[in-house]
């Protein structure tokens, strides 16, 4: 496996899926579906999650091609900008979705119209065009077949030209990431305190499952959650940023895939405490009970991931370079 | 004004040479990630009983998370050796830095209000849950602020030192 192989392999999920979302939610919406709208939510997030490694794995994509004949720097940096402002909505959708799936527990009718869902098919329908262009300039790139013409950088329908406008330019945003070492150490720093709302939060949760602190229930500690989740967000914006600003730097570095991995993990394993009963079981779990051994097993897990996750933050500064750049 | 020279001598011995230097994954990398376990036990054991103490998640019974009290010692011990560790590997960076003793004064500061907290929030088991609330959301908000400052001034050591190593 190489970066362009990854590259590929990766990045149909985020604009397919996220179609394939948009179309469940649209019927969901229709057909007054409450499960096939929490179906479509948890696509969204999925794809959400999904679209930062596609994301990175773009730097090392064009690392490996950037030097062969006939491909041009030029359509990469268009697709590169491209990526960037069709992951900000997808991050957006999904985090709506996130706070959709939050409001609808435990009400197994439809929910009343709200601003949440009005706001998640608002941003789904902007994300899939952006997807769109996304995938249309990634193409450009190295299929000659399709046969749009590797020059016409500016040529394009009426939609194309007014998003190319609005997407940043990759390297001027690089720049702007790395000009001040007070705005890096900034961002840095909030990368610390999202993982501590994340661990604090998580971490008792995960421990109460386990059996510590038995006296407290669960169901009031699951409220804490939107903490931990604004934790992963404020980790994802400023981790996002820091890739942006020295992609080279991360892309060629055992340890930050490695911690990618155990995060795409970790999404496996919410859905596997959410989707199995896991949560059920945990969610009625007063003062003194016991959880059953599913629930501790996802909690357990949940530990071991996130402390791996620190772990390989950690080492990112020590192995980079680990990785064979291809010149 | 030239730093002292005890810095160099620390700098010279064989143990803080081999924490700096060494290519082992178990050296310098190593007492940082346990000095990031450390900050994780620590200050995210102090927001669960802060948020609570100021009101968020109100169900949850404020008395038994008097067990998250050892995990924040726990957290400060594993800190404060591996910091002595990462002080021995760089004396000159740290400790000419006017930052790094801002950085103790806060952590102490924390400490101790993260003390004041169990005393007077959590000693004493005849207390209603609005009592412990009255008496602990100001030390919560404290206890925020402090540990908020504490990662800063953490932070901030990796980009205002003057020093890396002693002069030559």
């Amino acid at each position: 496996m190489n970066f362009p192989h990854l590259h590929l392999l990766l990045n149909h999920f985020p604009i397919i899926g996220t179609m394939v979302g948009l179309g469940l939610f649209l019927i969901s919406l229709l057909g007054k579906n409450e499960d096939l709208r929490r179906a479509s939510l948890i696509i969204f997030a999925a794809m959400a999650l999904l679209a930062i490694p596609t994301f990175f794995s773009g730097t090392g994509a064009q690392g490996a091609i950037k030097k062969l004949p006939g491909v041009s720097e030029t359509l990469i940096e268009r697709h590169q900008g491209a990526a960037m402002l069709a992951l900000l909505f997808m991050e957006i959708t999904g985090a709506l979705s996130l706070v959709g799936l939050w409001k609808s527990q435990g009400t197994p009718r439809p929910a009343h119209w709200n601003w949440t869902l009005s706001a998640v098919l608002l941003f789904s329908i902007v994300t899939v065009v952006l997807m769109t262009r996304v995938g249309t300039t990634g193409g450009d790139i190295r299929h000659p077949e399709i046969g749009t013409g590797q020059e016409e950088v500016t040529e394009g329908s009426a939609i194309s030209k007014i998003l190319s406008r609005l997407e940043p330019s990759p390297s001027k945003f690089a720049e702007l990431m790395t000009a001040s070492k007070w705005w890096w150490a900034f961002m840095m720093d909030l990368h610390f305190v999202g993982l501590v709302l994340l661990i604090g939060t998580v971490g008792i949760l995960d421990l109460r499952v386990l059996g510590f602190a038995k006296q407290i229930p669960f169901g009031p500690l699951h409220r804490l959650v939107p903490w931990a989740m604004a934790g992963f967000g404020l980790n994802l914006v400023t981790g996002v940023l820091a890739f942006t600003g020295m992609d080279q730097y991360y892309t060629y570095d055992w340890a930050f895939w490695l911690k990618m991995l155990a995060i795409m993990l970790l999404g496996l394993n919410v859905a596997a405490f959410y989707l199995t009963g896991a949560f059920e079981s945990a969610e009625r779990m007063g003062p003194g009970d016991d959880a059953p051994p599913l629930a501790k097993f996802i909690a357990g897990t949940s530990l071991f991931l996130w402390f791996a996750v620190i772990t390989l933050g950690r080492y990112i500064q020590s192995y980079s370079d680990t990785i064979t750049v291809h010149k | 004004m030239a730093p002292p020279l005890f810095l160099q001598t620390i700098e010279e011995t064989g143990f803080s040479t081999w924490l700096r230097e060494s290519e082992s994954p178990f050296a310098f990398y190593f007492i940082l990630l346990f000095h990031t376990f450390g900050l994780a036990l620590l200050v995210g054991a102090n927001f669960v009983v802060d948020l609570r103490l100021l009101g968020v998640a109100r169900a949850i019974p404020i008395a038994p998370l008097k067990r998250l009290f050892p995990i924040m010692w726990v957290g400060f011990a594993i800190n404060a050796v591996t910091g002595i560790l990462l002080v021995v590997a760089y004396p000159t960076k740290s400790l000419t830095n006017p930052d790094f003793y801002a950085k103790l004064a806060v952590i102490g500061l924390a400490v101790w209000v993260m003390q004041r907290l169990r005393s007077q929030v959590f000693e004493d088991a005849s207390l209603s849950e609005a009592d412990r609330m009255a008496r602990g959301a100001a030390l919560a908000k404290w206890s925020l602020f402090l540990w908020f400052g504490a990662i800063t001034a953490g932070r901030l050591l990796a980009y205002t030192y003057k020093y890396l190593t002693f002069p030559s």
